[in-house]
Order: C-alpha cells, then sequence, then structure tokens
C-alpha cells in the first residue's frame, strides 16, 4: 500500500518513512505544501499522513484543496499544537483522525492501519433510497441537495438499512451488526444513535416500525 | 506622624480655616459693637451737656456758675452714676452726685468737639467722660466741661452682646464644619467608587474602571485603564511568546524521538531509553505549561466573548467520532441552542474535548452531554455507560497530574487541568456516579456570568 507523508523537519520525514516501511508500506515523501498538493492530486495514495505546518502552503489548505478536487483518501494529520479548535478545525477541513507532536511511533503505525481499516471496502458507488443518497467512497449522506458529514458510525448504520433496502431491520440485529453484540445497553445505543442520525439527516429518512425495528424512507 | 487620612485633613483644615475666619469676624463686630454703644451714649450725654452750658456762666472772679441744674435727677444722688464737672483757672462747679469726688483732666481737650474718653472714676467706678473746652460769655476765658456716665452698664451690655455672639459664632462654626464635612463626603464618593471598581479589576482582570466618573476623576480613570490594557497586552504577549515557544519545541521532540528510534536499532537501547524518558518528560512538562497558559489566559480573559454550548459539543462530537476511540460510540447531545457561556469558544472547547474524549474512551456504546440553563446557574453533564470511578480514584484524578487510565494513550485522564479551566472561568466540576451507569462529570457555571 502507498503512503504519502508530508512533513518538513528531515529527522522526523526520515523517521516516518523509516519506520512506516517497515510496517510494510511504500512512503513516499513531500516536504513542502506545493509538492504534497501537487502529488496527493496527480496519484493515488491510500492514505496520507500530513503535517499542519508546511512551508510555503500550510497543511489545512493542502487538505482543502485535495477535498474539493474530490481525492478521498483518508488522512491523519500531525501537528505541534493540541488545542480542541484545531482539532475541530481539522477534522472539518476533511481530515480523518489527529495527532499531536510528539508522537510514538508505534501510535501513529496503529492509527494510519486503523484508518486504513475504516477506509476499505468503500468503492466508489452511491446508494440511492428515496431522498438519501450514501456516498460510500466518502462515507457522506446527501438528503435532496444537502451534504451531511457522518460519523463512522452513523454512516455504517444506514449503508446497513441500505443494503436491506425495504426490510425492517430489529435494534438487535442492527447492534449485532455494528458491535457485534446484542444486549440491552447496545439496543439502547441504537435508539440513541437513531435519534441523533435523525437531527442530523431530518425527520422521514429513517422510519421506526414500532416493536419490530428501522427501515429507510423509500418515499422521494 | 503625618495625618494619612485625606478626608481628615480636608476637614480639619476646613474647621480650622472657618475657626480662624469667625474669630477675626467676632474681633471685629466685638469693635464694632463697642463703638456703636459708646457714639450712642456719647450723643445722650452731648445733649445732657447742652443743657448745662446753657445754664453756665462765670462769675466776676472767674469761677463757673450753673443755674439752673441740669434736669435729670441722677446728676442729685450722691455716686448715682451720671455726673457734670465744669473746670477754670479759679475755681471748678460740679454736680451733687460726684459729692466730694472729681473727674481728672488730661491736657489737649478740644475746643471744636466733644472728646471721648474712659477713666477711673470715683467710687469705684470707671467712667465714660466726654469734655470740650468751651468760653461761656465773651471773656475769653475757657471753662473745661465734663460730662461721664458710669461705664459699667454698657461694659454688661457689650459682655452680654459678646457672650450671645461668641454662642452664635460657635453654633455657625459647628454648621459650617458640617457642611465642609458634608462636602469632603461628596467629593470624595468618586474615590470610593474607583477603589471598589479597582477591587472589581484586581478580581476580574477583564473589567475596567467604568466612563462616567465626574470630569475631575475621568482622567485618571483613563489613566488607569490604559496601564491595565497596556499591562495586559504585555502579560498575553509573554504568554503567547511562551506558548509558541512550547509548541515550537514540539517537532524537535519528534526529531529527538526519531534519533532514539535509530539509535535503539544501532543497539544503543540504554541510549535508546534514555532518550525516550526525556522526551515524555520534556512532552509533559510542555503540556502542563500551554494548560497553565491557557488557565491563566483564562482567568484574564472573561470579556466579551461567548461560548455556545450546543456548538462546541457538536463540533468536538464530530472529532471523536472520527477517532478510533469514539467511531463505536454514540454521542446524544440534548443541549438547548441558546445556551451561552460567557467565556472563548476555544476554551470551552477545550474543557468539553477533553471531558468528552476521556468519556469516549471509558464508554461502551453511549455518552450523553446534556445542558441545562436555570434561575443561578447553568449546568454541563458529561456522562458515560463505562465502568464508571470509584469516589477514591475520583479525588486522585482531581489532582494535578493524576491519571485514571495510566495505560491510555495521550496525557492522561488531565481533569485536573480541565478543573483548573473550569475554575477560571468561574465555574466549578464535580464528579460521581452518572445514570448511565458510568461517570458523570458535572459543570455548573453561576447564571450571573452565564446566560
Amino acid at each position: 500500500m502507498r503512503l504519502l507523508v508530508v512533513e518538513d523537519d528531515p529527522d522526523v520525514g526520515d523517521d516516518l518513512v523509516r519506520a512506516l516501511g517497515e510496517a510494510g508500506f511504500v512512503v513516499d515523501l513531500a516536504v513542502t505544501g506545493d509538492d504534497a498538493w501537487y502529488r496527493g492530486d496527480t496519484e493515488n495514495y491510500a492514505a496520507v499522513i500530513l503535517d499542519l505546518g508546511l512551508p510555503r502552503l500550510d497543511g489545512l489548505s493542502v487538505l482543502r484543496r485535495w477535498r474539493s478536487s474530490g481525492r478521498n483518501f483518508p488522512v491523519l494529520i500531525l501537528t505541534a499544537r493540541s488545542e480542541w479548535t484545531e482539532k475541530v478545525e481539522g477534522i472539518d477541513a476533511g481530515a480523518d483522525d489527529y495527532l499531536a507532536k510528539p508522537f510514538a511511533m508505534g501510535e501513529l503505525v496503529a492509527r494510519v492501519r486503523a484508518l486504513l481499516r475504516r477506509a476499505a471496502g468503500h468503492g466508489s458507488s452511491v446508494i440511492r433510497i428515496g431522498r438519501l443518497a450514501l456516498d460510500t467512497s466518502r462515507m457522506s449522506a446527501h438528503v435532496d441537495t444537502h451534504t451531511i458529514r457522518l460519523s463512522p458510525l452513523e454512516y455504517r448504520f444506514l449503508e446497513f438499512l441500505a443494503h436491506q433496502r425495504g426490510s425492517v431491520i430489529a435494534a438487535h440485529d442492527i447492534a449485532e451488526h455494528l458491535y457485534g453484540t446484542a444486549d440491552v445497553g447496545d439496543t439502547n445505543a441504537i435508539e440513541a444513535l437513531v435519534t441523533r442520525l435523525r437531527r442530523k439527516v431530518g425527520p422521514g429518512i429513517v422510519e421506526t416500525r414500532r416493536g419490530f425495528g428501522y427501515v429507510l424512507s423509500e418515499e422521494g | 506622624m503625618p495625618v494619612r487620612s485625606l478626608r481628615l485633613r480636608l476637614l480639619a483644615s476646613a474647621a480650622a480655616a472657618v475657626f480662624l475666619a469667625l474669630a477675626i469676624a467676632g474681633f471685629g463686630l466685638h469693635l464694632l459693637f463697642e463703638r456703636h454703644i459708646e457714639r450712642r451714649e456719647a450723643l445722650s450725654m452731648e445733649a445732657k451737656a447742652h443743657e448745662l452750658l446753657a445754664a453756665l456762666r462765670l462769675d466776676t472772679q472767674g469761677r463757673p456758675v450753673v443755674d439752673p441744674l441740669p434736669s435729670d435727677t441722677r446728676f442729685n444722688q450722691p455716686a448715682g452714676g451720671l455726673y457734670w464737672q465744669v473746670s477754670t483757672a479759679s475755681g471748678q462747679a460740679h454736680s451733687p452726685s460726684l459729692w466730694d469726688q472729681s473727674i481728672t483732666s488730661m491736657p489737649g481737650t478740644p475746643r471744636d468737639h466733644w472728646r471721648i474718653r474712659r477713666v477711673p472714676g470715683p467710687f469705684a467706678q470707671g467712667l465714660l467722660v466726654i469734655e470740650r473746652m468751651v468760653e461761656p460769655d465773651r471773656s475769653s476765658r475757657a471753662a473745661l466741661v465734663q460730662v461721664a456716665t458710669d461705664d459699667s452698664a454698657l461694659s454688661d451690655a457689650q459682655r452680654e452682646f459678646s457672650l450671645e455672639m461668641i454662642g452664635s459664632l460657635v453654633l455657625l462654626w459647628l454648621v459650617l464644619t458640617g457642611a465642609a464635612y458634608g462636602q469632603v463626603v461628596l467629593g470624595l464618593k468618586p474615590l470610593g467608587r474607583i477603589r471598589a471598581e479597582l477591587d472589581r479589576m484586581r478580581r476580574n482582570p477583564g473589567a475596567r474602571l467604568s466612563a462616567d466618573h465626574p470630569a475631575e476623576i475621568d482622567p485618571l480613570a483613563n489613566a488607569i485603564n490604559s496601564l491595565a490594557d497596556a499591562r495586559a497586552a504585555d502579560v498575553d504577549r509573554a504568554r503567547r511568546r511562551a506558548a509558541d515557544l512550547a509548541h515550537s519545541l514540539k517537532t524537535p521532540l519528534a526529531a529527538l524521538a526519531a534519533q532514539s528510534r535509530r539509535a535503539r536499532e544501532a543497539g544503543a537501547h540504554e541510549a535508546a531509553d534514555g532518550l525516550d524518558r526525556a522526551i515524555a518528560a520534556a512532552g509533559a512538562a510542555l503540556e502542563a505549561e500551554l494548560a497553565r497558559s491557557r488557565s491563566a489566559v483564562a482567568r484574564e480573559a472573561q470579556t466579551a466573548s461567548r461560548a455556545n454550548v450546543l456548538a462546541a459539543a457538536e463540533a468536538v462530537a464530530a472529532v471523536i467520532e472520527r477517532t478510533e476511540a469514539g467511531e463505536r460510540i454514540v454521542f446524544e447531545i440534548d443541549v438547548p441552542e441558546d445556551i451561552e457561556l460567557p467565556f472563548a469558544a476555544s476554551d470551552l472547547a477545550e474543557i468539553l474535548g477533553a471531558l468528552m474524549e476521556n468519556a469516549a474512551r471509558f464508554a461502551r456504546r453511549r455518552v450523553t452531554v446534556s445542558g441545562t440553563a436555570a434561575d443561578n446557574e447553568v449546568c454541563v453533564t458529561i456522562a458515560d455507560d463505562g465502568p464508571g470511578i470509584a469516589d477514591t480514584r475520583a479525588a486522585t484524578a482531581l489532582v494535578r497530574g493524576g491519571r485514571l487510565d495510566e495505560a491510555g494513550p495521550g496525557h492522561g485522564f488531565g481533569l485536573a487541568i480541565v478543573s483548573d479551566l473550569v475554575s477560571a472561568t468561574d465555574g466549578a466540576m464535580t464528579l460521581g456516579a452518572g445514570p448511565l451507569g458510568g461517570l458523570e462529570v458535572r459543570l455548573a457555571w453561576p447564571a450571573a456570568t452565564a446566560s
């Protein structure tokens, strides 16, 4: 798997390349924002490790450019700043995870693997059910003309229902699919998940069949 | 010892000045009154003297003869208090009231007007005398005419007047000193307000003196405000510089970590271990310093900025949901849209971020964030369905450096850092058992500082 590391500090950059290389990845290194943007825009990477403090073009701008031109690879951002407002800004710009410097290399490799695992199996297709469109490559949802950013759990819930198009799925089965277990706590969590999801996508998308379960509305 | 109270100094100087002015006025009044009653008495005696002059003649030897005697009966009673005496070179005539005594004379008696003087008189009386040289006929022989009255009645009147005047002046002094006290209190009142506002500034460095002081105080208030602004800017600059320095050290620390890995690969395990320990210690010190700096800034910067609780909670949840620890967690956020807190949104994000991330790390499936605004406080509660903690561990967690999850990633539980930030924003944080079975962290800010 090919990764892009964007880091201007030579020691940290070399170390990342070596460590990820040892972990079995093929790694390219970019040391400026311009170079990073060009490589990410023209080549296919499985994931990108992006430092935010870059010369010429900062990391967040690079990330926004990639996302606006439809580049969907998962991005892990690295930064010296660890404030939550920065994390929020990074996630808003399209990052998938966040690691503050100084970091343990083992943790970085584990995070990259987790990102790749989450992104795996999502082809470039759009599933449409009623007013809802699920973009499986970006793990996002569209309702009418609005784009809605989903958490991974919310996405997996909608994707599961979308694949069971027209069937009413019990909370128990959904919990079993999402968590691998289905006790009372899990089914309560599913109810909470549906409540939160309805707040994001609006009413009339996820329907409740009282006593049976949930189904995606097919009404256009 | 110099008097340090401005009020006492002003009051004492006002009282002394009023006293001096009234004393001078009293002395002047005393003199005026004395002259006034002397003149009145002199006029009365002149009338009697004219009656005497009309009856005065000189006999052939040049001795004075008065016939008829003046009508006032007091001239006829010995020591009666009213006397006349006419003296020439040849002899003397006087009122029966003088008995065998006489009125002393003094050279230089005028011919054209009556001279007034006080003399010790007969019968142990003090006398007020008017005297003048006259020529009773055409013989050019001069006679000294003196009319006198006992001045004890005048002295009594004067004493009574003086006593009454002193009483009135003391009363006036008290009234004027009271008025001066009122003036001092009224004049110094703005200083009292300034003191109260400065006290507020000490407790809340973001506060400033109000702008509606009297014109004389305004420049002082403005100068103090400018000084406070300049000092706040200096402190802010210094803190930012410290924070920037701390941030700028993180990349070199990451580079050191790279060196450590290389050393380990080259077989220098001990050196690598030492480096790793140093990197961990430096990293922890940097984080602690950054947290301290953030708390200090939050304490000083309680300005007009407001943080929306729902927006901050949603933004933080969006971040955590994407991390590995949070991807299986459902965040139930039940916060009214209009709940706001009176400090920077970044500080609220820091508080909620640390608490919600911690809750997600321990939760099994769910993390709830709820917010309520009651009459006297705004309350935000974060609870999870994890294993929860014992009270003793809760206490440990609130101590700086205390951690619930020594093995967890990141910088430990960090509740002490959050607690610092909460108290810096005038809030309170309590830990307890939540309704979902896990830990519940309750944050409360007084309604006076929240909305």
